[in-house]
């Protein structure tokens, strides 16, 4: 991408936030409208879709067997990947994962992991020999800013509505995932000099560093990341901790109320 | 096509497994303009696939040595999501989808005006989210939407069709269990408008009077699907959100 773009759009996000504004007209905290679907995919086991501004992503969930580390003989395991293909985007370009989508992957992977929603022990079948490996796959189709949150919310609740499909590796009868909590992540961007939730597109260009919050149902801290060239101070992050906690509550009922339908 | 023989694929009424009539399709439907960040985009939903095309472009072609003097380049990537199938894919590309995204990229290059753009790229990024049989398909029809869709000129969309043999019998549009079992399957892309075909794959066995038939069904299929593209262009410039 050519600087001179982002140096004038960072020039307007100066001059927006010292009136307090933001490009698409949103308060400093306030976040796009978000829709959830979920089981929305065949041959996924657990699927989600969601929707954040211009942001698409889909989550789809898979199981496999395999045999479990020597160390952990009754523990299966997780693994949360992210794709961010050319599809999403124009300045994605083909090749090997980038290290974007690997950190992408990773941040929303260890906020699942650490939340310790899944029960490592309730994945075993056979102990020593045949456990669960649950893959979650996150596929960005169009990136308008802040797929963190958005890859994040579509992971767990792909996951959550996830069915094991033992009839198929023939190990009994097909059952629901046990899913005990909803990790939720808020992302943050320096825009204009401050912190602004749920970025867009335009203020990730012209923006700097940035944050990702994972907080559990507890209201603990699962995974957090800063992202990008920038520093910040502990007063700007306990600011935006408390936001956080208030987003995490707010994203956590899209979830509960999308499962109770 | 293997072990074909043991399966009953079609009913003692004559009909299909699930409930189709020899020359029926499965159920399509099209949604133009899904992806905001995309120039054009479309989802195609052909029985239980799902297929997304997003387009980008006309583009600087880079490498140079990419680009053609008198026309635009269309460079496809057709890629199946890692949960789209049964057992999981690894992400990447294999060989399968490098030869589905080339003869795509082919089939649509006969169908969009290229000469319009020269030493200029086009990006078709196909995703596949679901497969049942028949993503390639569902594939082109989604591109050939995506494109309209970004407003590039195409002297027809491409409609991506299949038929095939279950049981000595030629049917349309097999789904997973007929692909799996059946002794044919013959993929097409077609321009509905002219009547040409920019788009042929086939493996399997096929007598010549079989083949016809096939094409009959596809032909007619054809203009089926590509009322359903028009139709999702329409819906979506119609609404006025644009």
């Amino acid at each position: 991408m050519v600087e001179l773009v982002p140096n004038l759009l960072r020039q307007e996000m100066t001059r927006l936030a010292e009136q307090d504004a933001r490009i698409d007209g949103r308060g400093r905290f306030e976040g796009r409208e978000i829709t959830l679907e979920t089981d929305c995919l065949y041959n996924a086991e657990g699927s989600a879709k969601v929707t954040m501004g211009k942001t698409v992503v889909y989550a789809g969930v898979k199981f496999e067997i395999r045999t479990p580390w020597p160390d952990r003989p009754a523990e299966g395991s997780l693994m949360c990947g992210a794709e961010l293909r050319p599809v999403a985007h124009r300045k994605y370009e083909p090749g090997p994962p980038s290290p974007e989508s690997i950190e992408l992957g990773r941040v929303v992977d260890r906020g699942i992991r650490e939340s310790g929603c899944i029960d490592m022990n309730s994945l075993c079948i056979i102990p020593g020999e045949k456990v669960w490996g649950v893959m979650i796959d996150i596929h960005v189709l169009s990136d308008g800013g802040n797929i963190f949150d958005a890859c994040g919310l579509a992971a767990i609740a792909a996951l959550r509505t996830a069915v094991v499909p033992a009839e198929r590796f023939d190990v009994g009868e097909d059952y629901t995932l046990s899913v005990n909590g909803t990790p939720i992540m808020a992302s943050f961007t320096r825009v204009g000099g401050r912190y602004v939730y749920d970025p867009c597109e335009e203020e990730e260009l012209g923006g700097d560093e940035r944050i990702h919050i994972t907080i559990g149902d507890e209201g603990h801290l699962h995974s957090l990341q800063k992202g990008l060239r920038g520093v910040f101070t502990p007063q700007e992050f306990a600011e935006i901790f408390e936001v956080a906690q208030e987003k995490c509550v707010e994203l956590r009922k899209i979830v509960a109320k999308k499962e109770a339908n | 096509m293997g072990g074909y023989g043991d399966i009953q694929l079609l009913r003692d009424d004559g009909l299909r497994l699930d409930g189709r009539k020899l020359d029926e399709s499965r159920p399509v439907s099209i949604q133009a303009g899904i992806l905001p960040a995309a120039d054009g985009s479309a989802m195609v939903t052909h029985g239980l696939n799902v297929a997304v095309a997003a387009v980008y472009g006309p583009m600087e072609a880079h490498p140079r040595k990419i680009q053609r003097q008198d026309r635009a380049v269309i460079d496809v990537r057709y890629n199946m999501a890692p949960f789209s199938t049964s057992d999981r894919i690894r992400p990447g590309y294999n060989r399968r989808s490098r030869e589905i995204s080339k003869v795509t990229a082919e089939a649509l290059e006969s169908a969009v005006l290229v000469e319009r753009f020269p030493r200029s790229k086009i990006r078709v990024e196909i995703e596949i989210l679901a497969a049942e049989a028949g993503t390639r398909c569902a594939g082109i029809t989604a591109a050939s939407v995506a494109l309209a869709d970004a407003g590039i000129p195409m002297r027809d969309m491409v409609v991506g069709v299949a038929s095939g043999k279950i049981e000595d019998t030629v049917v349309l549009d097999l789904d997973k269990a007929e692909d799996n079992y059946g002794q044919a399957d013959l993929p097409v892309g077609i321009l509905p408008n002219t009547g040409e075909i920019a788009f042929l794959q086939m493996d399997g066995d096929l007598s010549p009077e079989e083949f016809d038939l096939a094409m009959e069904y596809n032909f007619k299929a054809a203009k089926e699907i590509h009322e359903i593209m028009v139709d999702a262009l329409k819906a979506r410039y119609d609404g006025g959100d644009n």
